[in-house]
């Protein structure tokens, strides 16, 4: 950014901080009442009990997920070890004649060695040290493959977060976004992830966590339901039955 | 224990035989009914187009009307829904009035939640070998939650021959004042709500509330349509009668 | 305030022209039925409905009565995480701090996710006037961009163009003919949003949610757009309503379960984005900077104002307008602001906090309840019309004849006496026009009616006349009530005063 455009935005900056308590205090005095400080007791946070209550088993979770994520389009698929799902996906991208590919640099991926059985395929892994432009590399990549942290059985819903290691662009750009999860991250509810997530990162999460729930769609021309608008089109949840390493 | 009927304007001065069937169905149940007359309107077509003022000094004529009574009957959800969903805001400013509204709005009845929920009678007894179909009137289902009653009362008529209203539950185009402000968008709704009574190929419209029943009858008649529109009340009642 | 749209037609107007647009009315009443039995479906599946709306209100009211609070809260947050927050009072604000960022930053071109709190600034109309291209890049809201409109409906902005229009808007784009296919002419667009996404400067979002807890602003969307522009260009900029505000992730999941079954049955969108800041300084790929920017615009003016306060518990999800009938006929153009539908009825109003110009809309509506009915977080809209309506007339927008009619009415429902006495002169002076119980003249006062349907002719004798006469026939057992039924009032009147003291 030029000099001109950092003092612009100084400038807003200190606007802002100016402006700030005036609008708070504006909320305040049209509600009759002082500013609130301190954190209101608040009875209705989250979902009602009867929901916290609801628990599937693994097997019923990972049932339900299956059949919600084909439900809107999706593939899915268990595998009962790292080198079935290894070779699934080294097929699919033969068969697809696939010439670029992306991937989190994650151990799970590593230990696959899928750059070794495609020869042919130019493979990026996504983390800090790459030298080229990821985003590009995403863009033009047919095959993203991502480990993502979390699948929701209710809703059919895999979770990704952003990460040096773990760019948001593998599951948006790339014409094919396959999703591997394993088992046992498979929950019955949005609400366990949303508790994890905060136990894991506190108020300070990731930069993006996205949840995903099959092709991405539209119906925005006469009702038709169109499939790979702007993001992926064909989307795989791979589920691995073996714990991680 | 004192029973009264709140005419409704519109039933009063245009669907008087409304009332009459009501009264004679509540009375054939052994109500005692009383008809205090210094009833007027329930104000709600000044309300609903923002005239409070004027809405208050009608209402005022009904909570002297029945003030000394326990439980009111009226053949209108709408009239009914004006009563127990608003008048508490109406008179939210007037302390002394505002208790009366309160009291006033709980003790009010749309016929066939009086009839079911207060006397306990969901059959009558009526036979009545038609084809019907039934318009649930907006204000009697949602200001009111009457959703069932009329249709056990429906149901156990015998000889009936019942059909369902396709989008019976969107507005028929009424809405008080908005027949005539929105002339254009309200006679597009009635135009689809008739279209449905047709497609139903019933020889009655039975009803709730005489609003909504003089705009889609209005429009069966204006098309030229032989439908019957009835309120519930003058069909129950027509069926004790052909039984007797 | 903040509106250039000043209407220069009336919404009668509006909706004659809505009325005569065959097309458009069989669109918006497939596509309202279409999501409305979604709707039904998936809240039917989730089983609840009710204790989840219920919930998903008492959310909303909370946050609202404590807004200060987890305003300030978010505010906190992001700016923990990076985001510049800034604050507009006004829409002129939002935009001349829109177009200072864009200045800093130099900006040839931005793209935009479907956002409608920036149809409240008309944002790309000026940038547009600074050489800066603002690309929609929602399919609907694309189309509506290519053909210069505004959206007609929350969720589904194109509702009202066919696939010739929109294979002809889009062909042009394209120098080339497209045919009418929905694959080929999405095709085209994902190409070439593609390439604008890539060469954008700037991203804009609305906010769909901003946690308090976090400091996260979430979006939902089907298409992916909301991700590709809060992840391809270097700067982010979002705009959120002021009341966007939730307070933390665990109540996201209420709201998470609403919106998306509300607004398309969908159990959830395809994506849902909480994003918290820009990139990390070890990430690869999101914006490098982060604006967002907080908008009042009308909305405080809701606040403290018992009758108006809950509409911004509003999520967005456009429920109430696949509910509503008048909606079904007329469409989104017809309420002539930004927002449609029963909603908009109420928000077009109060945000623009002018009743002589604005307040006709809330006539809009036969008052049915249907989109209160509808509503996840049971906004009682149809109370609220109400409440327009009245404040329109206590400002005297009214038109005198209303007036005077209304004064009439007061005069003759102020004493049975008169009431009798006009309905008898009624019945005298409908003799020349009512025929066989009906009246059918389309000239006269009652011709907004007759233009529709036949009107009925009072009754020879009121009840009121009747009534002795009646009374006496059906009394004539004695006076007395049936023991049975005695029983049954006094049964029922101590469950009802039981329920008053509960």
């Amino acid at each position: 950014m030029s000099k001109r455009g950092e003092e612009i935005i100084r400038e807003l900056d200190e606007q802002a901080a100016e402006k700030e308590e005036q609008f708070f205090t504006h909320i305040a005095n049209r509600l009759n009442r002082p500013r609130i400080i301190k954190t209101p007791a608040h009875p209705f946070r989250g979902a009602p009990d009867f929901w916290l209550a609801y628990e599937l088993s693994e097997e019923e979770r990972i049932g339900l997920f299956m059949a919600n994520w084909t439900s809107m389009g999706g593939h899915t698929q268990r595998f009962p070890d790292l080198s079935s799902l290894s070779t699934y996906i080294e097929d699919m991208a033969q068969t697809m004649k696939a010439k670029y590919m992306i991937r989190f640099d994650h151990p799970l991926l590593n230990k696959m060695k899928m750059e070794q059985k495609l020869p042919d395929i130019e493979m990026t892994v996504w983390n800090k040290h790459a030298e080229e432009e990821l985003l590009v590399k995403a863009a033009g990549a047919d095959i993203g493959i991502a480990v993502v942290e979390y699948a929701i059985a209710h809703t059919g819903t895999v979770v990704a977060v952003s990460g040096a290691e773990q760019g948001r662009s593998v599951s948006l750009l790339p014409t094919v976004f396959i999703a591997i999860l394993q088992a046992h991250d498979v929950k019955t509810k949005m609400g366990e992830v949303m508790k994890d997530l905060t136990r894991r990162f506190g108020n300070q999460l990731p930069a993006g966590v996205h949840f995903i729930s099959g092709p991405s769609r539209s119906a925005d021309i006469e009702n038709d339901l169109t499939i790979g608008v702007h993001g992926p089109g064909i989307v795989h949840a791979l589920i691995l039955d073996e714990s991680s390493p | 224990m004192k029973v009264s009927i709140f005419i409704t304007c519109l039933s009063d001065a245009i669907y008087p035989q409304v009332g009459e069937a009501m009264s004679r169905i509540l009375a054939c149940q052994g109500v005692k009914l009383h008809f205090p007359e210094v009833q007027t309107c329930c104000g709600q077509p000044a309300f609903n187009s923002g005239y409070w003022d004027e809405a208050r000094t009608s209402a005022r004529t009904l909570l002297e009307a029945f003030d000394d009574s326990d439980f009111i009957v009226s053949p209108s959800g709408s009239c009914t829904g004006m009563i127990h969903h608003y008048y508490p805001s109406l008179f939210k400013d007037d302390p002394v009035m505002l208790t009366k509204a309160r009291e006033f709005s709980g003790k009010i009845y749309e016929f066939s939640q009086f009839l079911v929920n207060v006397l306990g009678v969901t059959d009558i007894g009526a036979h009545f070998p038609h084809k019907v179909t039934y318009h649930p009137s907006c204000h009697g289902t949602r200001l009111l939650g009457i959703k069932e009653e009329p249709r056990q009362l429906l149901a156990n008529v015998k000889g009936i021959e019942f059909v369902e209203l396709p989008f019976a539950e969107d507005c028929c185009g009424f809405g008080g004042t908005f027949a005539v402000k929105m002339s254009e968008i309200s006679g597009a709704m009635v135009e689809e709500k008739v279209q449905h009574v047709i497609e139903t190929e019933a020889e009655v419209l039975v009803g709730m509330d005489m609003g909504c029943l003089m705009n889609i009858g209005g429009r069966l008649r204006y098309e030229g349509k032989q439908v019957r529109v009835m309120h519930l009340a003058e069909l129950l009642h027509e069926g004790v009668k052909q039984k007797v | 305030m903040s509106t250039t749209f000043n209407p220069t037609t009336t919404i009668k107007d509006r909706a004659h022209i809505s009325l005569n647009d065959e097309f458009l009315r069989n669109a918006v009443k497939y596509t309202t039925e279409k999501l409305r039995t979604s709707k039904k479906l998936a809240s039917d599946e989730l089983g609840n409905w009710e204790e989840w709306r219920e919930r998903a209100r008492q959310i909303r009211l909370h946050t609202i009565a404590h807004l200060d609070y987890y305003l300030s809260e978010f505010v906190k947050n992001a700016r923990a995480a990076g985001v510049h927050v800034h604050f507009a009072t006004t829409a002129q604000e939002a935009v001349h701090i829109t177009m200072r960022i864009a200045e800093a930053k130099g900006a040839k071109s931005v793209v935009k996710s479907k956002s409608m709190v920036s149809e409240e600034l008309h944002i790309n109309h000026r940038l547009e006037e600074i050489g800066v291209e603002a690309i929609e890049t929602d399919l609907g809201e694309y189309i509506i961009q290519l053909a210069g409109e505004t959206p007609s409906h929350i969720i589904i902005p194109a509702i009202h163009k066919n696939k010739q229009q929109v294979a002809e808007l889009f062909s042009e784009e394209a120098g080339e003919v497209l045919p009418p296919e929905t694959p080929i002419l999405a095709g085209f667009a994902r190409a070439k949003l593609r390439e604008k996404f890539l060469e954008a400067d700037i991203g804009m979002t609305g906010c769909n949610f901003a946690i308090a807890e976090t400091g996260s602003m979430v979006l939902f969307s089907n298409e992916g757009n909301a991700r590709m522009v809060s992840t391809v260009p270097k700067t982010q900029i979002t705009y959120m309503g002021m009341e966007r505000i939730i307070p933390s992730l665990d109540d996201l999941e209420v709201m998470a379960t609403m919106l998306p079954r509300s607004a398309t049955g969908q159990k959830l969108t395809v994506y849902m984005s909480a994003i918290t800041g820009p990139r990390r300084q070890e990430d690869s790929d999101g914006p490098e900077e982060m604006h967002i920017i907080i908008l009042d615009n009308g909305r405080s003016s809701q606040l403290g104002d018992p009758e108006f306060q809950e509409v911004l518990n509003c999520i967005r999800c456009g429920a109430c307008l696949n509910a509503c009938p008048v909606y079904r006929h007329v469409g989104g153009h017809t309420y002539g602001w930004v927002y449609s539908g029963p909603i908009g009825a109420v928000l077009t109003p109060r945000l623009n906090q002018d009743m002589e110009k604005w307040g006709e809309v809330s006539y809009a509506s036969s008052l049915c309840g249907a989109c209160h009915e509808a509503c996840p977080v049971k906004i009682p809209l149809h109370d609220m019309l109400v409440y327009i309506r009245r404040q329109k007339v206590e400002e005297g927008y009214t038109p005198a004849s209303e007036r005077m009619a209304f004064k009439g009415f007061k005069y003759i429902m102020s004493s049975h006496r008169r009431f009798k006495r006009i309905v008898n002169l009624g019945k005298t002076g409908q003799k020349i026009i009512a025929r066989d119980g009906a009246i059918t003249s389309k000239i006269g006062p009652l011709k907004g009616w007759t233009e529709h349907r036949y009107a009925p002719a009072l009754a020879d004798e009121s009840f009121r006349d009747t009534w002795d006469n009646l009374s006496a026939e059906l009394h004539v057992n004695g006076n007395k009530m049936a023991p049975d039924v005695l029983k049954r009032l006094q049964e029922a009147k101590r469950r009802r005063e039981e329920k008053h003291h509960e």
